[in-house]
């Protein structure tokens, strides 16, 4: 048990070692605490407040338990999906398997180490998803102690059965050896499983709206009830939870929760069985089973032509990106697969309330939809869509070790700087034409201002992408054990959202100034003010180049 | 030809990780760059490439300041670093045809140089495969070629033999050998010290920051009047 512990810690560290939680004295950690706690305070008042109010609607209708199903399933739904993306790469793909596989470990040793970091990350995530919400029923339905306890050994035990049974699925497909030579399909092909999944979720949900009436809530319910009841058949530990949460009888609370720890138990020591069996076969066929399809083609007179350099570099940045799985999914997908399920899914809410895409359409354009105020939501749209594009943000990291090459070669680090912010500029131009695009199907704007909106958003995803990039060359992180370290526990991820809300407090800011102005000025006043700050971004990377590469090496 | 003028750098103040190191690498010589772990080889490796910051004293490359001239400077050395797992998910031919782009390297030469080198580091048939099917040698090759694509007039590497198989390791020193003889210049790190006993013209030691030694292996026996290996030598002077 010693050397699991152990185990576990270092696995720890070394997936978060960079992400510099360590809270030291000094002014810089002290004020990077913090940002993570603003950015915590933020999220987890987003969450209240939309918890509060649904818990609200629920509690007038007499039908407040639906909350505790709800809450349970969502963290179970969150434990599925997370796993789905982690567990393939903390088990397998994680550099120091290599180093691990010849020490005197037990195959038990090493799964239940990464079943705990696995665990670990998941309950961080929990806390403010689940803890927060629940807590809050407490508070509002006046629960007593008994329920505090029995909300805690809920929330520690919901994600360990779906943690196993994907990890036990991701085990027995790994140890089929043809499976393990190509992760990258792998990969590919269970994530666009995932976003499919999601986005049918998202689609059946759809049609919640804030003002919900006494019979519409109703309908949600049973359709809330409908899902919960579906996933009760696979986990019946979110029917043993939701009755324990739900009940007032200290003996009817306790006999769930055992109930529950007795089934998680048995799928524990399933699981461990499975793996003590075929986890070393799955390891030890990706470390030595061979890597990518190899090619006999001979090589063609035009792969050797010569490019502009700006061409070959980005066409480079771009392969990279597409062709790693993780990076293509986390980082480069997200522009266009954001904007149009977000789309999608509004107008599938707005239509199954009974509005054709006609009607909607019609109805807004009777609205003044040339105005100031439209066009900053829809600017307002379009960054939150572009946050969540990180291949700035990830430019100097992904390359890992590999990255002190831009400090070799003979090409200015500006240039070289430009070169790889240019895939997220184009990411993000192609974002703002999907969304623009969409926005004009529904609005039918006059074509000066889609043209002044495409101006402005642009110079918005320029500023974007230089200021991410000095952030991830002032905190790059550059020894990762996989891709998902960069593109997932990446503390640095969350400064495309302070920049989208920093933007987005703008925009409000300056509305509200100039609440009635021609929409051309205030589009004119925007672009010159984003114009002047992306300027003046450009200049400090210019002027501080070589500083800023300090930390490459 | 590489000239380090009194060179110091430190990452934790108080303490020069390499202290006022003077070198100089004439042309026509291939230098081995010996020392323990830790003793500062990759420090000084990293400031004559550029990629760490230099705190006092200069490093000129072909009368280049790699600190005023830097670009200049680097488009004077063909750089080869430990570490051969670089852009794992190109093609070989992607990756040095990328290179030649960095270097600028004319259409009509590429494809020549292209087929010399991987044809003679037997990589040739790989090149249309992804980077991350390759062998750590192959890996190790693949960097080799790119670096060496521009013809630079000085080789900078570091570690080079490490995981070559003993037909590429002897072409890779039968190629520095030749570019010695050409008038230029090969700077290189290694720990294998049979490797610099035979290939090199002079060696440098260096120890906790310092240069203890520099010079030919028989001005290393005279200095220490002693007929020994310089496996011997080394440990020697290293433990002192």
């Amino acid at each position: 048990m010693k050397k699991v512990i152990e185990l576990t810690k270092i696995f720890l560290k070394n997936s978060f070692s960079s992400m510099e939680l360590k809270m030291g004295l000094s002014n810089k950690s002290k004020s990077r605490f913090l940002i993570y706690v603003i950015l915590f305070l933020y999220f987890a008042g987003l969450i209240i407040f939309l918890g509060y109010n649904l818990l609200n609607g629920l509690i007038a209708i007499h039908q407040e338990t639906v909350f505790v199903g709800m809450i349970l399933f969502m963290i179970l739904g969150v434990a599925l999906i997370q796993t789905i993306f982690s567990s393939i790469n903390i088990l397998y793909f994680t550099k120091d398997n290599e180093y691990l596989l010849p020490l005197p470990l037990k195959p038990y040793q090493i799964i239940l180490a990464r079943t705990n970091v696995m665990l670990i990350a998941e309950y961080a995530m929990i806390f403010l998803i689940g803890l927060i919400p629940l807590t809050m029923y407490g508070i509002l339905t006046n629960a007593g102690f008994l329920y505090y306890i029995t909300m805690i050994f809920s929330v520690i035990l919901i994600p360990i059965l779906p943690i196993l049974l994907i990890s036990m699925i991701v085990m027995i497909i790994m140890s089929f050896a043809k499976l393990t030579k190509n992760r990258n399909r792998f990969q590919l092909i269970a994530s666009l499983i995932v976003l499919a999944i999601i986005v049918c979720i998202s689609l059946s949900t759809s049609s919640m709206k804030s003002d919900i009436s006494n019979e519409e809530m109703a309908q949600m319910i049973v359709q809330a009830n409908g899902m919960v009841d579906l996933v009760k058949g696979y986990f019946p530990t979110l029917d043993f939870l939701i009755d324990a949460l739900t009940t007032n009888s200290l003996f009817v609370a306790a006999i769930e929760i055992l109930k529950t720890l007795l089934l998680t138990i048995l799928g524990f020591i399933v699981y461990m069985l499975i793996a003590q069996k075929i986890y070393f076969k799955g390891l030890v066929g990706n470390l030595f089973g061979g890597g990518a399809k190899k090619s006999n083609k001979g090589i063609k007179q035009e792969e050797y032509k010569n490019s502009k350099l700006y061409k070959s570099y980005v066409g480079k940045e771009f392969k990279l990106l597409i062709r790693n799985p993780v990076f293509l999914m986390q980082c480069l997908l997200p522009s266009i697969l954001i904007p149009i399920i977000m789309v999608v899914i509004i107008f599938s809410g707005m239509q199954s309330e009974g509005a054709s895409l006609k009607d909607i359409s019609t109805m807004l354009r009777q609205m003044e939809m040339n105005s100031f105020l439209i066009i900053c939501i829809i600017l307002g749209i379009i960054q939150f869509f572009t946050m969540f594009i990180y291949i700035s943000i990830t430019a100097i990291s992904r390359d890992g070790e590999n990255a002190v090459f831009i400090k070799y070669i003979p090409v200015p680090l500006y240039k070289q700087y430009i070169y790889k912010i240019m895939p997220n500029i184009i990411m993000n131009m192609v974002t703002i034409l999907i969304t623009l695009a969409m926005v004009q199907y529904l609005l039918h704007l006059p074509i000066i201002t889609l043209i002044e909106l495409f101006v402005v958003a642009t110079i918005m995803g320029i500023l974007q992408s230089i200021l991410m990039l000095i952030v991830d060359l002032k905190r790059p992180k550059l020894n990762w054990d996989s891709e998902y370290a960069v593109a997932k526990q990446n503390l640095n991820l969350v400064f495309p959202v302070i920049l989208s809300m920093i933007d987005i407090i703008i925009m409000i800011i300056l509305v509200a100034l100039l609440k009635d102005i021609n929409v051309y000025v205030g589009l004119t006043i925007l672009g010159v003010i984003f114009a002047i700050v992306t300027f003046i971004a450009n200049r400090y990377l210019y002027n501080n180049q070589d500083k800023l590469a300090e930390k490459i090496i | 030809m590489i000239e380090i003028k009194n060179v110091s750098k430190s990452y934790v103040k108080g303490k020069k990780s390499v202290d006022s190191l003077n070198l100089e690498i004439k042309n026509g010589e291939i230098f081995g760059f010996l020392g323990p772990n830790g003793a500062g080889k990759t420090t000084t490796i990293r400031m004559i490439t550029g990629i760490l910051n230099i705190d006092e004293g200069d490093i000129l490359i072909d009368g280049k300041s790699i600190k005023e001239e830097t670009l200049e400077a680097k488009k004077n050395f063909g750089f080869v670093p430990d570490n051969p797992d670089m852009f794992l998910k190109l093609k070989g031919i992607e990756y040095l045809t990328f290179m030649a782009d960095v270097y600028d390297i004319p259409a009509n030469k590429r494809k020549e140089k292209i087929e010399e080198l991987t044809k003679k580091f037997e990589i040739y048939d790989e090149l249309n495969n992804q980077i991350q099917s390759y062998s750590h040698g192959m890996r190790q090759k693949i960097v080799i070629c790119g670096a060496l694509l521009s013809e630079p007039k000085n080789w900078i590497l570091d570690e080079p033999m490490t995981g070559l198989d003993p037909k590429s390791s002897f072409d890779l020193k039968e190629m520095m050998r030749n570019h010695a003889q050409s008038g230029k210049t090969v700077f290189f790190s290694t720990h294998v010290l049979e490797v610099a006993e035979k290939l090199c013209d002079r060696v440098g030691i260096i120890n906790k920051g310092k240069l203890v030694f520099v010079g030919t292996f028989d001005e290393m026996k005279e200095k220490f009047k002693e007929e020994a290996s310089l496996e011997k030598l080394f440990l020697e002077i290293t433990e002192e």
